[in-house]
C-alpha cells in the first residue's frame, strides 16, 4: 500500500497518510466548490488501508482544521465515521485534534465531531499561532 | 462587431510581419563588417604592394641591372680579348717578321703573309686584317694588297706612329666610320721588339655584330644599352639610330659627367644609380668600364617599367577588396537570416499566441457574460422567494435583514408565514453549498416547507423533523451510491401573539437581547436531509416569553465562521454576542452597523460562505 499525499491548496487541506509509521494527518483549511470530489480518493484510500493494515497496529490520526465549510465538515464527519467503526471492530485508533485556543468556532467545530464519537479523541489546544 | 475585429487584427498582423522582415541592426553590422574587411583587403594589399615593390627595386639594383651590365660588359670584353689574341699571334708569327723585316722582298714569305691576312677575315668573324711595316711603310689589307703607303704627313696615319711609339704589346684602337654608320676597333699588336717594333699587325672588327647582341638586353620599352667612350660619345646603341650621339643626349649633365668622369679604379664592380629625368620619372641606371679599354657600358632602364608588374598586384588587391566584400556581403546577410530566423518566429509565436489568448479572452469573456446574465437572472428569481419588506414587517415588527450571498445567488434564504392572526413563523436556512447549487436548494426547500404548512405542521420542532424526511426523499431517491450529499441548517421560530415565542434549530442558534443580556437558545447538533441524517430525527423545542424591549438574532455560519483580523481566525460567536450587545441604533438600523464590523473584520480576505443575519423585535 502506498502513502496517500495531497498537497495544500487554499481551499483544500494537506493530507498526509503515512503507512510506514501508520499515521494520518489532515491539515489546513477546507471549503472546495465541490467537496466530495476532494475527498472522495481519501475515503477510497482509508477504506482500502483499514482493511489491510493489522489488527494490532496503533493508528495515529492527527487533525488541525482552522476552518471546514458545511460540506466538508460532511466529509470529514464520514472519515471519522469510518475510524469510529474501526475503533469498535476493535482496531487501535487514536485522534488527536488540534486547534487554536483562541479560534472558539474551531473548538465548537470538533466538540461537535466528537460529541457522537466513542473513539480516543483529544482535543489539543495551540496557543502558539503558527 | 467580430467580423469587424478580426479584420482589425489581420491588418495588424500583415504591418508587423512586414516589420520583421527589415533589419536595421543586421545591416548595418553587415556594412559595418564590409567596412572592416575592405580596410583590412586594402591594408594587407598596400602593405604587400610596398614590401613587393622594395622588393622588386632592391633585386632590380643588387642582381638585375649588375647581371645586365656584367654579361653586356663580358660579351664587349670578350669579343675584344678574342681579337686581341688572334692580333697577338699574327704579330709574332716569325715568318710574317722575317718577311716584313726582309723588307717584302722574298716572294715565298710574303705569299704566307697574304695568305694569312686574307684567311684572317674570311675564316673568322673579322672585318679587316693588315699588316703595316716599319720598315716600308707598307700597310698590307685583308685582301693581300698594299692599301696604301703610311706618311707622318697624313693624318689619317697618324694612329700608326703612335702604335709604334706606345711600347704596349697591343694597342687598342676605335675608328668611327661614318660612311659606313659603324665603329670599328682595331687591334694593334707590336712586331718585334717592343721598343723597336718593326711594325704592327692586328685585326678589325665591327661592334654591328655586338650590337645585335645588345639588342638581346632589350627589358622594356625605355630600357636602353649603350657603350660609351671617355667622351661620353655613344659608339654602339641597342637602337641603332643612337650610334654617334652623346649620353648628355638622354640623361641629365650631371649623371653623364659621373658616368665619364669614374675614370679611377680598376672597377671590376658594376655601379648602380638613379636619378630622376625632365618628366620626373625615375630611372634606374646601372654602368661598367671595359676591361679592354676605358670605355663604359651603361644601361637604364626606367623605375615605373621595372615594377610595372606591380599594377597586376593593384589590380588583385582591387578585385579582391570587391571579391570579399561582395562575399562578406553575401555571408553575413546569409548567416544573420539563419540566426534572425527563430528569432523572427518566435515573434511570430508570440503574435499567433497572443492573437489566440485574445480570441480565447473573448470567448471567456462572451460564456461569463452568458452566464452571469444566467446568474443574475437566476439571482431574480431566487429574491422573489424571498419575503418582501411588507410581508417581513407584517410578521416581525421592526426588523433588519443583512443577505450577503457569496456569488451573486447562494444558499441561504429566510423565509416568514402568517399562520393565523395570531401565529406567524420565521425562519432562517442555510443549504449546503453557495452559488448555484446552493440556490437548486433554496428552491426546493422553500416549497418543502410550503407543503409540510399545507399539511397543517405547526409546530417548529415537528416542522423540522417533516423538513428532514421529504428533503431526504427529495435529495436522495436515486442515490444510494452517489457521493452527493446535500442538506440544510435551519432556525425556525413560532410566534403566538405577541407574548410566547417557540424555537427549533438544527445547527443553528437563536439569540435574544433582553436588555444587557444575552440568551441563546441553541440549536441541535443535527443537520436536516443529508445521507447520513436519520430519517426519524427529533429537535428539542425551546420556549421563551417575549417581554417588551426583546430582540431575536438569527444567523447563518457564514457571519460567524468569516475569517480576518489579525490571525485569521473566524469571527465567532463571542464578538458576535459582544457586537449584538454594543447595538444602540433602532433594529431597522442595525444591518449596516453588523455588515460594516464584518467587513472590517475581514479586511481584504474573500467572504467565505453565504451570510445571512436577521434581527426582529416583533413590535
Amino acid at each position: 500500500m502506498e502513502n496517500l499525499c495531497i498537497k495544500q491548496t487554499k481551499s483544500t487541506p494537506t493530507i498526509q497518510f503515512d503507512v510506514v509509521n501508520n499515521k494520518l494527518r489532515i491539515e489546513g483549511q477546507s471549503y472546495p466548490e465541490n467537496a466530495f470530489r476532494f475527498y472522495e480518493p481519501i475515503f477510497t484510500w482509508l477504506d482500502q488501508y483499514l482493511l489491510e493494515v493489522d489488527k494490532a497496529t496503533v493508528l495515529e490520526i492527527y487533525f488541525h482544521m482552522p476552518y471546514i465549510n458545511t460540506s466538508s465538515s460532511k466529509c470529514i464527519m464520514m472519515l471519522l465515521e469510518k475510524m469510529e467503526n474501526a475503533y469498535q471492530d476493535g482496531r487501535k485508533v487514536a485522534i488527536q485534534w488540534y486547534y487554536n485556543r483562541e479560534d472558539e468556532m474551531a473548538l465548537e467545530c470538533a466538540e461537535e465531531f466528537k460529541e457522537d464519537l466513542i473513539l480516543p479523541f483529544e482535543l489539543v489546544a495551540l496557543d502558539n499561532d503558527e | 462587431m467580430m467580423n469587424k475585429n478580426q479584420d482589425n487584427l489581420g491588418l495588424k498582423k500583415i504591418e508587423s510581419d512586414s516589420s520583421l522582415m527589415y533589419d536595421g541592426t543586421a545591416m548595418k553590422i553587415v556594412s559595418f563588417a564590409s567596412l572592416i574587411i575592405v580596410l583590412a583587403v586594402i591594408f594587407t594589399g598596400g602593405v604587400s604592394y610596398f614590401i613587393t615593390r622594395n622588393a622588386i627595386v632592391d633585386k632590380l639594383k643588387s642582381r638585375d641591372l649588375i647581371y645586365i651590365i656584367e654579361s653586356a660588359t663580358a660579351k664587349i670584353d670578350g669579343r675584344i680579348a678574342r681579337a686581341r689574341e688572334t692580333s697577338l699571334l699574327l704579330a709574332r708569327d716569325p715568318v710574317i717578321n722575317e718577311w716584313v723585316l726582309s723588307g717584302e722582298k722574298n716572294e715565298q714569305l710574303g705569299k704566307y703573309a697574304k695568305d694569312k691576312l686574307i684567311d684572317m677575315v674570311s675564316s673568322y668573324d673579322y672585318v679587316r686584317s693588315f699588316v703595316a711595316s716599319a720598315v716600308t711603310e707598307n700597310y698590307w689589307d685583308e685582301e693581300g694588297q698594299i692599301l696604301e703607303k703610311m706618311s707622318k704627313k697624313n693624318p689619317d696615319n697618324r694612329w700608326f706612329y703612335k702604335v709604334l711609339k706606345s711600347n704596349k704589346a697591343v694597342y687598342l684602337n676605335i675608328n668611327y666610320d661614318s660612311e659606313r654608320k659603324n665603329t670599328y676597333v682595331y687591334l694593334n699588336a707590336l712586331m718585334g721588339d717592343l721598343k723597336h717594333p718593326i711594325g704592327t699587325a692586328g685585326v678589325g672588327l665591327s661592334l654591328e655584330d655586338i650590337a645585335q647582341e645588345f639588342t638581346t638586353y632589350k627589358f622594356g620599352e625605355s630600357s636602353a644599352l649603350w657603350l660609351v667612350d671617355g667622351k661620353g660619345e655613344i659608339h654602339l646603341a641597342d637602337r641603332v639610330e643612337q650610334n654617334g650621339k652623346y649620353l648628355n643626349d638622354f640623361m641629365p649633365d650631371v649623371v653623364v659627367d659621373q658616368i665619364v668622369a669614374d675614370t679611377n679604379s680598376q672597377q671590376t664592380q658594376p655601379q648602380i644609380l638613379e636619378y630622376v629625368n625632365e618628366a620626373g620619372e625615375t630611372i634606374d641606371l646601372a654602368y661598367k668600364r671595359t676591361e679592354s679599354n676605358d670605355w663604359k657600358v651603361v644601361f637604364q632602364i626606367k623605375r615605373s617599367e621595372s615594377i610595372a608588374v606591380l599594377e597586376t598586384i593593384k589590380m588583385n588587391t582591387v578585385i579582391a577588396s570587391f571579391i570579399a566584400v561582395f562575399m562578406i556581403t553575401l555571408v553575413f546577410y546569409l548567416i544573420s537570416r539563419r540566426i534572425a530566423n527563430p528569432f523572427k518566429r518566435a515573434l511570430l509565436l508570440t503574435q499567433k499566441m497572443e492573437q489566440q489568448v485574445k480570441e480565447r479572452t473573448r470567448e471567456l469573456a462572451a460564456s461569463n457574460e452568458k452566464i452571469m446574465d444566467s446568474i443574475q437572472y437566476a439571482r431574480v428569481l431566487q429574491e422573489s422567494i424571498l419575503p418582501n419588506p411588507k410581508e417581513l414587517s407584517e410578521v416581525l415588527g421592526a426588523y433588519f435583514v443583512l443577505w450577503r450571498p457569496r456569488d451573486i445567488v447562494g444558499g441561504d434564504f429566510f423565509w416568514v408565514r402568517h399562520l393565523s392572526r395570531e401565529k406567524s413563523l420565521v425562519a432562517l436556512i442555510d443549504c449546503t453549498g453557495h452559488g448555484v447549487p446552493g440556490a437548486f436548494m433554496t428552491m426546493a426547500v422553500n416549497s418543502a416547507l410550503k407543503h409540510i404548512i399545507e399539511q397543517n405542521h405547526t409546530e417548529p420542532a415537528r416542522i423540522l423533523s417533516e423538513l428532514n424526511l421529504q428533503i431526504k426523499q427529495v435529495l436522495h431517491r436515486n442515490s444510494q451510491e452517489s457521493f452527493s450529499d446535500a442538506g440544510l441548517d435551519i432556525a425556525i421560530c413560532a410566534i403566538e401573539g405577541h407574548s410566547r415565542l417557540n424555537f427549533a434549530g438544527a445547527k443553528l442558534s437563536l439569540y435574544v437581547r433582553r436588555d444587557q443580556e444575552i440568551y441563546t437558545l441553541a440549536g441541535d447538533h443535527k443537520s436536516i436531509g443529508y445521507k447520513a441524517s436519520l430519517e426519524n430525527l427529533t429537535f428539542s423545542s425551546h420556549n421563551w416569553d417575549i417581554e417588551v424591549g426583546d430582540q431575536f438574532y438569527l444567523t447563518t455560519d457564514g457571519y460567524l465562521d468569516q475569517n480576518g483580523g489579525k490571525k485569521n481566525y473566524s469571527f465567532g460567536k463571542k464578538k458576535f454576542i459582544t457586537e449584538i450587545l454594543a447595538q444602540q441604533e433602532v433594529l431597522s438600523a442595525q444591518a449596516g452597523q453588523f455588515e460594516s464590523v464584518l467587513q472590517k473584520y475581514m479586511g481584504d480576505e474573500p467572504q467565505r460562505d453565504d451570510i445571512t443575519l436577521i434581527g426582529f423585535s416583533l413590535r
